[in-house]
Parts: structure tokens; C-alpha cells; sequence
């Protein structure tokens, strides 16, 4: 038998992989097996993630894609960005299983979030503040306070963006 | 395109030179997961989304002069073959390679930057180094990130980052990645316990090419998992503390190897291992693999002199099945592969000390 995926070398690479009690045979050569991974793992991870969403919802479906979360448990993504909003209650649990957390604390665009990574310095001025207080470092404390103070007067200022 | 050519192509990119802890680190890999905001992601989509997205990465080419020569490609344009050829490099996925209709990908002409357009997500960015820089690629990754962004709008969301196809990449999107060769630790008997302590700390463990992948030759790949909750530069730098501290056992290992008692049957394996890739008519990519390997540590102990250690680890790519259709010029069955395999590296080892090529 000659290999399905090349058509070029000797089959010897025999996989069978049952989903949802669906049987499918692949009949490839080694080096093809190697080149197309997706074989080779033995936990399908589509139902895994489908498994981690809880009960779904039946009837609502995302405006932008109509990605409906039964779609997306069967395809183990989700169908566009604004799925994210559609199903947000849903995706909180799911997000906070696999990362542990729900809160991204990494970068973010230049465009539209000038606010928002005002706020997340200013959090940070904040916890900094508390902790000079704590240790009386009342010098650095000041300076703080008055960066602070500078960023929030920047944020009231009318020209906002987004 | 001859085997000089392919060698000569590589001495280009992060294969052909050795990087900071190179004798232990082959490389360092920083990926990140982008899509555009209001387009379903490419699995969910229709072919005119596609098609949307190419045209906006075929734009997005021009405004990368910053970066240097970048092209666009049209995946289904390149023939299989080369494909696969770019799937050896790591300079796209094999899922990429496998279905290119609609796919695109951005690739700078020294191949240490590649952009997949419409893999799992609109955008994959990808940026490769020789050697441990995570800090080096990290910053040049998120310079070629936020060009994109001045273009285009992302999906992100304020409290959940960047918005990918798949949770398991929300937040950041960032798989950072380092390819480790580890022998010293494997013959120390050492290695199952050092990769097993790794995926205590939020780490996985793979081989060289991504999920499923084999890991023969003792060359592992060791990325982050998580996406959300940290700073990309906390991430990278916890990374690079583990990474540390297997680099620091692997040279503890290859120090054991080389005391008195040791010395000798280190020494002989390296050679023995030289012995037959200089010597032997027939290879499989296991085998070859793992002599390389072998021959690769007896030059970092000190043993084998006359032969460059990148050498080796360009081997390592030049030697799989599509690099070695490329030098032929045709599909070849594997008997013949092995056979041409033996060939390359026996005329490579001898001119391995020559890098001067014509």
C-alpha cells in the first residue's frame, strides 16, 4: 500500500483515531506520520476543551460569526472576536481553568487603550505608594503622590480617545 | 538548488551561527498570536475573510521596510516540496505546509523573521536567534508587533489581552521558546528527572518540531504554557531562569564526563559516533540524529577538533527528508533518502573543517 498523504513511499504508519465512536483509518508513510503531527497525539484536544465549557447554552449565537457554543465545543475554537463578548460568562470559567487566572497583564495595543494602561500605572503608583507609606519612606511617598496626581489630572482632560 | 547553495542560504539565519550558550542552546523562538478585530478566525471563516486578511498582510509587506527585504508568499503558489522545506527550517507550521489554500506567509529574506497569515490565527509573528536571546528576540518581535498594530486593528479585549482562535493562547499569545541539546544530561542518566521538574514550573517539554514531534538526538524544545496573567517579560525571564538552571546542569553533566575514569568511554562514543557518519552508506533521520548528537558533545568536551560545531546542527536540518529532495532536485522513496543522507554527511564532515565555500 502506498502512502495516502505522498502517494510516494510504502504505508508503513497504520493509525486509527475514533471520534465520537466515528472510526477513521490513516494509511501513511513514516516520514509523512512525522510531517503531519496532528496523528500522533493521543488526547483529542477539541473534545478536551469542549469538556471544559460546562453546560452550553442552547439558542444564542455570536452576531459577527453566528458561532453558536455548540460550534465552538466542536470545532475547540472559538469562531471570531466578538465570541469572546457573546460568550463571555461562559469563557471566564473556562479561562480562569486553564491559566489559573483571567486577567492579561501583558501588553497591550498603542491604539485606543491609552486609558487603560493609564489606569494599570496608576494601580501600580497606587500599591507602590501604600508600600512607601508603610516602610515611612515618606520622601519617595511624596514623589509618588505627585505622579500619581499628574497622571490622573492627564486622564480627566477632555481629548480622550477611543 | 545544489547542497552549497541550501548550506550557503543557511549560513544567512539563525542555523548558521552559533548564538550566546551555544553549545547548549541552538536556538530561541518568540511567537505571537494576532487577529483582526470583526473577521471570524481562519478555521470559522469564509473564503472572502481570507482573502481579506492575505490582502491586508500583502499591504502590511510594504510597511515593514523598517524590518528589511520582506516578501509576500502565496502558500498554495510554493510547491510541496518547498513547503516542507519551510517546515524544517521552523520557519512555518506543518499544518501550514499542508493546507495552503488561502495561506500566506511574510518572510524576511534571511529567514529569522516569518509571518503566518491565516494558520490558526489571521497572524502568527515569529521571530528566530541562534543561541539563548529571548530578551534580544522578545524586543524584536514586539518592534515588528507594534508596526503591525500602527496598520491594523486587533482584537483585544481589556481584560482578556489578545484575542485568539484558540483560550488556551489568550492574553498575550506569546509561546516563547528555546531549543536545548542536552546529551551530558541524557548519558548522566539525568534528563527524564530534569524534564519532569520543568513541567512543575509551567513549562512543557517537546521535541524540536512542536506538538507530537519526536525527539530523537537529544534536542528537546522548552516553551511556556500560560498566555494570561503575566507581563511577556515576566514570562521570558522565568523561562530563562529554568533555562538556566538545566544549562548549568547540562555543563555539570558533560564535567562529569570528562573526569579521568569517564574520559575514555566519552571519548570513545564521540568517536565511534564520527566513525560510522563518516563511514557509513546508509542513515535514517533516528540514527543520524542521534550520532550527531554524539559528535556534537565529543566537540563541546574537547575531544574532536578539526570539525566546526555548527556543523552539526546544521546536519541536524540539512538531513531531513525535504532538504535532502531539495539538494536531488526530486522526490526520492526512503531507501534512497537514507542512502543520500549517508552521502551528504560523509561529503560535509569532509569539508566541515572548511567553511569557505566556492
Amino acid at each position: 500500500m502506498l502512502c495516502e498523504q505522498c502517494g510516494k513511499n510504502p504505508a508503513t504508519v497504520h493509525m486509527t483515531k475514533i471520534v465520537n465512536s466515528k472510526k477513521e483509518e490513516a494509511h501513511v508513510c513514516s516520514e509523512c506520520a512525522k510531517q503531519f503531527s496532528g496523528f500522533h497525539s493521543g488526547i483529542d484536544f477539541s473534545n478536551m476543551l469542549s469538556s471544559m465549557f460546562g453546560q452550553p447554552q442552547i439558542g444564542t449565537a455570536c452576531p459577527t460569526c453566528q458561532s453558536s457554543l455548540t460550534e465552538i465545543q466542536k470545532r475547540g475554537q472559538l469562531g471570531c472576536s466578538d465570541c469572546y463578548e457573546t460568550f463571555r460568562q461562559e469563557l471566564t470559567g473556562l479561562l480562569r481553568r486553564i491559566h489559573g487566572t483571567t486577567k492579561h497583564m501583558g501588553k497591550m495595543p498603542e491604539k485606543g487603550y491609552a486609558r487603560v494602561k493609564a489606569q494599570r500605572q496608576l494601580q501600580g503608583l497606587k500599591e507602590q505608594l501604600q508600600t512607601a507609606i508603610s516602610r515611612e519612606n515618606y520622601e519617595q511617598a511624596a514623589e509618588l503622590r505627585d505622579e500619581i496626581r499628574r497622571i490622573e489630572k492627564q486622564m480627566d482632560e477632555p481629548k480622550q480617545e477611543n | 538548488m545544489g547542497l552549497n547553495e541550501l548550506i550557503r542560504s543557511m549560513f544567512n539565519s539563525w542555523m548558521g551561527h552559533e548564538g550566546p550558550e551555544g553549545d547548549i542552546v541552538l536556538g530561541t523562538r518568540i511567537r505571537l498570536a494576532r487577529n483582526l478585530r470583526k473577521l471570524p478566525f481562519p478555521r470559522a471563516a469564509k473564503k472572502e475573510h481570507l482573502q481579506q486578511v492575505t490582502s491586508v498582510a500583502e499591504e502590511m509587506a510594504g510597511h515593514l521596510q523598517d524590518f528589511g527585504t520582506i516578501s509576500y508568499l502565496k502558500m498554495a503558489e510554493i510547491p510541496l516540496l518547498d513547503r516542507q522545506l519551510m517546515v524544517e527550517k521552523h520557519l512555518v507550521s506543518p499544518n501550514h505546509a499542508e493546507n495552503p489554500t488561502h495561506k500566506a506567509l511574510l518572510l524576511r529574506d534571511r529567514e529569522d523573521i516569518s509571518i503566518m497569515v491565516n494558520e490558526e490565527d489571521h497572524f502568527r509573528l515569529q521571530v528566530l536567534f541562534a543561541g539563548l536571546q529571548l530578551n534580544q528576540a522578545w524586543q524584536s518581535i514586539s518592534a515588528l508587533d507594534d508596526c503591525f498594530e500602527g496598520q491594523v486593528d486587533y482584537a483585544f479585549d481589556e481584560q482578556w489581552g489578545y484575542l485568539t482562535a484558540c483560550p488556551t493562547n489568550v492574553g498575550t499569545g506569546m509561546r516563547a521558546s528555546v531549543m536545548l541539546h542536552l546529551p551530558g544530561l541524557a548519558l548522566v542518566g539525568q534528563l527524564t528527572q530534569v524534564l519532569n521538574h520543568v513541567s512543575k514550573f509551567g513549562l512543557s517539554v517537546r521535541g524540536i518540531y512542536g506538538e507530537g514531534s519526536e525527539s530523537y538526538g537529544n534536542v528537546f524544545q522548552l516553551s511556556n504554557q500560560l498566555t494570561l496573567g503575566h507581563a511577556e517579560e515576566e514570562t521570558i525571564e522565568h523561562l530563562a531562569k529554568v533555562t538556566m538552571q538545566i544549562i548549568e546542569g547540562e555543563r555539570q553533566a558533560r564535567d562529569f564526563l570528562k573526569q579521568p575514569d569517564r574520559r575514555t568511554s566519552s571519548e570513545d562514543k564521540a568517536y565511534r559516533a564520527l566513525g560510522v557518519l563518516s563511514h557509513a552508506r546508509v542513515m535514517s533521520t533516528r540514527e543520524a540524529m542521534e550520532l550527531l548528537s554524539d559528535v556534537r558533545l565529543g566537540i563541546d568536551l574537547g575531544f574532536i577538533n578539526n570539525l566546526e560545531a555548527n556543523v552539526l546542527k546544521e546536519l541536524m536540518v540539512l538531513t531531513r527528508a525535504a532538504h535532502l529532495q531539495k539538494v536531488m532536485g526530486q522526490n526520492l522513496p526512503s531507501e534512497e533518502r537514507d542512502r543520500l543522507r549517508a552521502d551528504l554527511i560523509r561529503e560535509r564532515l569532509a569539508f566541515g573543517t572548511n567553511r569557505q565555500l566556492k
